[in-house]
């Protein structure tokens, strides 16, 4: 199934217009099997403890391993100050990009209740606001 | 573009992943999705109903096909996007890899 999954990333995505997103198993063996390797970018999401960023880390050592151009950390459910500081260092002292700051947001655990999306469950909620910036500024 | 996201289960990543493809195809692009978890559950932050999702044909595995070359797929994209692709909200196309109860086969 991998050697699929990388084959259709490797022929999709390619007009100007189009944008493939691949939401991918979390481990690092998944990762490592290659199906990520024809992608433009990888973003690797982490939350602000130390644990999720030493994952998330192992996580962007390997796509930067596969060659990819851009890797970069996503730091979702960021409470405060101490969260924001607490991510910059870590990503500093590692040489990680910090691609966009999502706040924790209890709309999102309240869509997932609900079993709906995000999006059509409060399209103004700060962390889809979020989202929406990452969008703008991550994907070209 | 080609964006792979990634991260441990809990983070968030298939929510981050859902709500930025449906926003990206409302801001004009052509998304396709691609739901390569072992517990696929982009569908649901797509906003695509579970019944539909539950109703999508996974890719087959002989879409692969070896050549001296190496492996290449059988069909064009727009091929598999049409036999095996979900519609979803603003015109996301979703594809499936696998349905839970096949996790681990590939």
């Amino acid at each position: 199934m991998h050697a699929t999954v990388r084959s259709v990333i490797e022929v999709s995505g390619e007009g100007p217009a189009d944008v493939t997103i691949l939401d991918t198993e979390a481990s690092p063996e998944h990762l490592s099997r290659g199906t990520a390797m024809h992608a433009d970018a990888m973003l690797v999401v982490v939350e602000p403890y130390f644990k999720s960023l030493e994952t998330g880390r192992r996580m962007a050592a390997l796509g930067t391993d596969l060659g990819l151009p851009r890797v970069a950390l996503v730091a979702n459910k960021m409470r405060d100050e101490r969260d924001e500081a607490a991510v910059r260092e870590f990503a500093e002292q590692h040489g990680l990009e910090v691609a966009g700051t999502i706040p924790f947001d209890e709309a999102m655990p309240a869509a997932e209740r609900a079993g709906v999306s995000p999006l059509d469950h409060d399209p103004g909620a700060p962390s889809v606001a979020a989202i929406g910036e990452l969008a703008r500024s991550f994907v070209r | 573009m080609k964006l792979v996201v990634a991260g441990k289960g809990g983070s968030g990543k298939t929510s981050i992943s859902g709500t930025l493809a449906r926003l990206l195809a409302r801001s004009g692009r052509r998304v396709l999705a691609i739901d390569a978890d072992s517990n696929p559950n982009l569908s649901l932050t797509l906003g695509i109903p579970a019944d539909r999702f539950n109703s999508v044909p996974t890719l087959p595995r002989d879409l692969l096909q070896r050549t001296p070359d190496g492996a290449r797929l059988s069909k064009s994209l727009d091929e598999i996007r049409s036999s095996h692709s979900l519609d979803g909200p603003d015109g996301v196309s979703l594809l499936v890899m696998a349905h839970p109860q096949h996790a681990g086969t590939g």
